[in-house]
């Protein structure tokens, strides 16, 4: 347990630095981060059911100027983890436990709004350690201070994943027996429901007009085309 | 990979070049660190000059190099994918600058400052407006048919187009210097980035055909129901443009469907006594 835990806090110091720190070639966007770490733990399919489910749903967030989005890459690999070290604690399996890790880490993920925003206000003092490097006539010194800067990022993106594994291996392992029956009610229509609801909001947020026209249009010519092959 | 590094180390026939190969490599590497101090305050600023600080050490000496660098730690902020075009011609201009031949008509950071608004807008909506959009819903096809490569066509349809924006536009930049802006807009961005959405649009309403028509099948379910799925879509579509929070909307929507998965539950038992 301790040893996938790491890994995943591995994977989410990686995932959460390409996010704004360094690189952005969207190794952290979740249907990525979330199959990443699960293929380490040695479950893909499970990384990759959860990726589905995370990557729309705030992708109509855009991270412009000082806006700073939720976490969806610590959502979708905390989650993932938890769904993997829970299942073999618990000895469960199946998308109903995938779906509680789930719905406990997506209200748990908005803390990383707060630890991302804390980071960028803390990357703030640097800016004062520059000047006076470059007062000192210390250029070197001016560069390793931009370079502090990755621990900010670096701990707001463990911090989140922590705090997200906390709560859900708290709240997950007395509410699964309550809510394991129920769950299989409604599992798959939950699994279809995530998805959708992303691309409701980019429908809703994205700056095009006639979107909802050419989504209908879209999306009955493809079921159509369903129907008849 | 090795083609970049080929084009990033191009030298351009009849323009001469102060800087060398190398260091040019070296500023191109940087630039992928840009937002490492990334603040509320300055936002990028340290990042530019972090990355800038080895070509203006080949141009000027120590306390002339002090004075150019205190002009470069303040206030930046452009997409980070058009910020190498940025970095590339405030460099080319530092160069004019240093040996002399400048045009006195703008400065250096007035140019940056000119160009980084416009550059970011048109960034934010090419890239994260329609190009990741797109390539997250190509990439959910096959997510959602379980192939496991499904993330690595993410990446790799995602970040063609940006690491050509982080290369081409870098040497662009650099040859072209305050020029380099015709180039921006010969290639029209801001109706790549209208079409790059409205093609998401249609990649998403194809992806979520898809989804529903599958889930319908594994259910052996009518077919024709999974076209009512369009009305709470569009509904949802229209409460997130009035602002409503993409959690709520998904405690609401898990909600219901939750309920409805007891109540039909409880249908079923009672049809079965």
């Amino acid at each position: 347990m301790v040893v996938s835990l790491s890994l995943g806090a591995l994977v989410s110091l990686v995932c959460g630095l390409d996010r704004v720190a360094m690189l952005q070639i969207m190794i952290s966007r979740p249907i990525v981060a979330a199959p990443l770490v699960a293929l380490i733990l040695g479950e893909p399919q499970i990384g990759l059911q959860i990726g589905v489910m995370v990557e729309l749903l705030w992708l109509a967030r855009l991270p412009v100027g000082a806006a700073v989005p939720p976490d969806d890459t610590q959502v979708a690999i905390a989650s993932s983890v938890l769904a993997i070290i829970l299942g073999r604690t618990l000895n469960a399996s199946g998308i109903e436990l995938l779906l509680l890790c789930l719905l406990i880490a997506i209200p748990l993920g908005k803390v990383g709004q707060y630890f991302d925003h804390y980071a960028r206000q803390y990357n703030v003092r640097l800016i004062k350690q520059v000047d006076s490097a470059l007062d000192r006539g210390s250029l070197v010194m001016a560069e390793l201070q931009h370079l502090r800067g990755l621990t900010s990022f670096s701990l707001a993106a463990i911090g989140t994943y922590t705090v997200i594994l906390l709560g859900g291996l708290l709240i997950v392992p007395p509410l699964w027996p309550l809510l394991q029956q129920s769950l299989s009610y409604s599992s798959a229509w939950v699994q279809l429901a995530l998805p959708l609801v992303g691309i409701a909001v980019i429908l809703g947020t994205i700056n095009v007009s006639r979107a909802i026209t050419l989504f209908c249009a879209s999306f009955c010519m493809s079921f159509l085309l369903m129907w008849l092959v | 990979m090795c083609l970049f590094l080929y084009v990033l180390s191009l030298d351009v026939v009849g323009v001469a070049m102060a800087i060398s190969r190398a260091t040019r490599l070296h500023i191109w590497l940087r630039l992928f660190l840009l937002q490492a101090s990334w603040n509320f305050e300055r936002l990028q600023g340290i990042g530019f000059f972090y990355s800038l600080l080895p070509g203006l050490r080949k141009l000027y000496d120590k306390d002339k190099l002090l004075d150019v660098s205190r002009k470069y730690i303040g206030y930046f902020n452009t997409h980070v994918y058009l910020a190498p075009m940025v970095a590339g011609a405030v460099l080319k201009l530092e160069e004019e600058q240093a040996s002399g031949t400048v045009d006195q008509t703008l400065e250096v950071d007035s140019f940056k400052d000119m160009v980084a608004a416009p550059y970011a807008a048109i960034g934010d909506a090419l890239f994260w407006g329609g190009l990741r959009p797109l390539a997250a819903g190509v990439a959910l096809f096959f997510a959602v048919k379980g192939i496991l490569w499904a993330p690595l066509i993410f990446i790799l349809m995602y970040n063609v187009v940006p690491t050509w924006f982080r290369t081409v536009f870098f040497v662009r930049g650099y040859r072209q210097g305050m020029q380099s802006v015709e180039f921006i807009q010969r290639h029209r961005l801001p109706d790549w980035a209208i079409h790059t959405k409205e093609t998401a649009v249609v990649v998403l309403g194809g992806l979520s055909a898809f989804m529903v028509f599958s889930q319908l099948t594994q259910h052996h379910l009518p077919s024709w129901l999974g076209m009512l799925t369009l009305i709470p879509m569009v509904l949802l579509g229209l409460v997130a443009r009035k602002g409503l929070s993409t959690l709520l909307l998904v405690f609401i929507t898990v909600g219901t469907v939750f309920l409805i998965g007891l109540f039909w539950a409880d249908v079923v038992s009672l049809i079965s006594l």
